[in-house]
């Protein structure tokens, strides 16, 4: 259960969100669609805990414990996780070293037995193979050199491997074409449980079509200003968000 | 600490030997320890740290294993020295006036006596490395000297270990004369005392087809000064420098190297991480000199640093010199931050905050860790890497 009450954020003192509420039941897929500006990165960062991004009222409780409070480590132990839009390269790192360091960080701090470099291994090999990711790439440096798909199906594969229990998909549909979007987004729909809730935030209607979201809320001007079910999202493709921007600009 | 240096007592060191220390101490008398004045030593004060030390001249403590069989102490070749020894011995570096930046080794030349030669004959194929270890002990001045000539066409490894306690001064002078065709590996692991001064003076001849393999890993002294001369005298001769500098504190550490491309067709490259926390200060001076019979050279130089406290320190002094006109010569030197962006990434991953940060110092080491080629080195340094980061994270409350 994930409740965001009245969110305030801004960046460099510029309001951004404004007056956010947003309830996601268990085992819901909620989408966020809004126009360029709204507030729908900034949302998925504050989220995770990114600096710059100043909280300056409201609360984001996951399971009753307020996200905002804890450092981005602590919510990805508690069951937060973060598609990013753009993944972040690190050289240097291997992505099995990444993964593990990681699973264990996470395991560790639920209370679960840490998986030794075998365990891994197997667990790696399971979860590639049910994405369709190449083997190869866990032996390169963490997203370096990755295609725009590799890295959104790598964001996947740690989602899976993390097991959490709210994920935020940061315009994953950004820079994919059709066969990588399809891919990326069979491995979402894979991962979608009854204890596990999902918020897809784009701008396009396109991945809706294939992550059948249960609501979609449409963002604007740092808050929600529309709320219903799947057919809101192809109305919103069909007639853009004209109606939105103009009442601001009102 | 007293700098005028007094000669030491009538010993068995034979007329050259003695004649090296006479001129070694008239020369040092007339410069004295090198100020920031000179060029060559404006970001490290070596003055500065001596003065407040209270040391008195040893024979150092060394200790081998391994491959020892072709090792000699230096004052057993008194009686009936080697030519080629005394040639070493005497040998005033090429370049030498031009840097001014010889005078601790003329010092080191007052004292000698103390010190070893490793003699490799032609043709031989080292399975293991001979390793040296050096101890500093508390409120001592040590000159070890060392001569190392690799035979044509052998193949040898040598590993050094530096440690120590309390201050002392490790003044060392290191010649190697690598011959055709050999292949000469030498590692360094200085984890000396935090409040002890390490200068070292090395100096190399790479002759045809040979290979000088280094890598210099630093984390100890108080301060240290990693000062390299290398010749590639023949044709298709290669050197590969390279270091990893991680420091903390007060402490200095200055790698300032000089390779001289004297014939056609040699390799040299470097490549040094440098990792500074807190006060720490780092200073990269490297110059590649490429003499105008060097055509087909090819240089590579890179430093690069990463800065973990707004009060560290990283002084880069990258040079080209080059009077060949066909070569490919490049040099790049960067100082930076941890990436933040990456932090994020890695927190948001579940990895703690000291974890992360330790990840991305051992991501930001491995390119040069990784191009070490004798596994026994390897392993020791990302140990020694692992185990200082480990330092750095903030002690865990322990309950009384």
């Amino acid at each position: 259960m994930i409740n965001i009450k009245n969110l305030h954020a801004e960046i460099d003192g510029k309001e951004i969100l404004k007056e956010l509420d947003l309830t996601i039941g268990n085992g819901e897929v909620h989408a966020i669609m809004g126009p360029n500006g709204a507030g729908k990165s900034t949302l998925s960062y504050v989220l995770a805990g990114r600096d710059g991004y100043e909280v300056t009222e409201g609360s984001a409780e996951l399971d009753g414990e307020n996200l905002l409070d804890m450092e981005p480590e602590d919510r990805a132990a508690l069951g937060f996780f973060l598609a990013f839009q753009y993944p972040v390269e690190i050289p240097g790192v291997q992505m099995t070293t990444f993964l593990k360091t990681a699973l264990n960080a996470v395991r560790k701090a639920r209370g679960e037995e840490e998986l030794d470099a075998i365990g891994l291994l197997k667990l790696m090999k399971t979860k590639c193979k049910e994405l369709g990711i190449n083997e190869e790439m866990m032996k390169r440096a963490v997203n370096v050199g990755f295609s725009g798909g590799e890295k959104k199906r790598a964001e996947v594969l740690q989602m899976a491997m993390l097991e959490p229990k709210f994920a935020v998909l940061d315009e994953t549909d950004s820079g994919l074409d059709i066969d990588a979007l399809k891919i990326v987004a069979d491995g979402v729909n894979a991962l979608r449980a009854k204890d596990r809730s999902f918020l897809v935030i784009t701008h396009y209607q396109r991945l809706l079509e294939y992550i059948k979201p249960d609501v979609v809320h449409v963002l604007a001007d740092g808050k929600i200003v529309k709320s219903g079910g799947p057919e809101l999202a192809l109305e919103l493709e069909e007639k853009g968000y004209g109606e939105f921007t103009a009442s601001e600009a009102a | 600490m007293n700098y005028i240096l007094s000669l030491l007592p009538e010993d068995n060191v034979s007329d050259w030997g003695q004649a090296l220390r006479v001129h070694g101490r008239d020369v040092f008398e007339q410069t004295g320890l090198p100020t920031p004045k000179l060029e060559r030593f404006k970001y490290t004060n070596i003055p500065a740290r001596l003065k407040k030390m209270d040391l008195e001249f040893a024979d150092s403590d060394v200790s081998i294993d391994g491959d020892t069989g072709f090792v000699r102490k230096l004052m057993e070749h008194m009686e009936e020295a080697p030519d080629w020894l005394k040639q070493m011995a005497q040998q005033i570096p090429a370049g030498a006036q031009q840097y001014q930046d010889m005078m601790l080794w003329d010092a080191a030349n007052a004292y000698f006596r103390d010190g070893l030669t490793l003699d490799i004959p032609a043709n031989y194929e080292g399975d293991k490395p001979l390793n040296i270890t050096i101890t500093g002990h508390a409120d001592t001045h040590f000159v070890p000297r060392t001569f190392f000539v690799a035979g044509a066409n052998s193949n040898f490894t040598v590993i050094e270990y530096h440690m120590g306690s309390g201050e002392y001064w490790n003044n060392r002078v290191t010649q190697i004369h690598v011959k055709e065709g050999a292949r000469f590996r030498h590692y360094r692991m200085q984890e000396n005392s935090d409040r002890s001064v390490y200068t070292q003076n090395t100096h190399i001849i790479v002759e045809e087809g040979g290979t000088y393999e280094a890598f210099v890993m630093t984390v100890g002294a108080g301060l240290s000064r990693n000062q390299v001369h290398v010749e590639l005298k023949g044709a298709e001769a290669a050197c590969y420098l390279n270091g990893i500098n991680l420091l903390k504190g007060d402490q200095v550490g200055d790698t300032t190297i000089t390779v001289e491309h004297r014939a056609e067709s040699c390799i040299s490259k470097q490549n040094y991480r440098s990792v500074l926390e807190e006060q720490s200060t780092g200073v990269f001076q490297g110059k590649v000199h490429v003499h105008k019979i060097a055509q087909k050279t090819d240089g590579y130089q890179l430093s690069n640093s990463l800065l973990l406290s707004e009060r560290a320190t990283m002084n880069t002094k990258p040079e080209l010199e080059i009077y060949a006109d066909d070569v490919k010569c490049s040099h790049g030197a960067t100082s930076g931050k941890l990436d933040a962006e990456a932090l994020f990434y890695l927190r948001s991953r579940g990895i703690d905050e000291d974890d992360a940060r330790a990840l991305l110092i051992e991501a930001f080491l491995s390119e040069v860790v990784d191009e070490i080629s004798c596994d026994e080195m390897g392993e020791q340094v990302r140990h020694v890497v692992s185990r200082w980061l480990e330092a750095l994270k903030p002690q865990e409350d322990i309950d009384l």
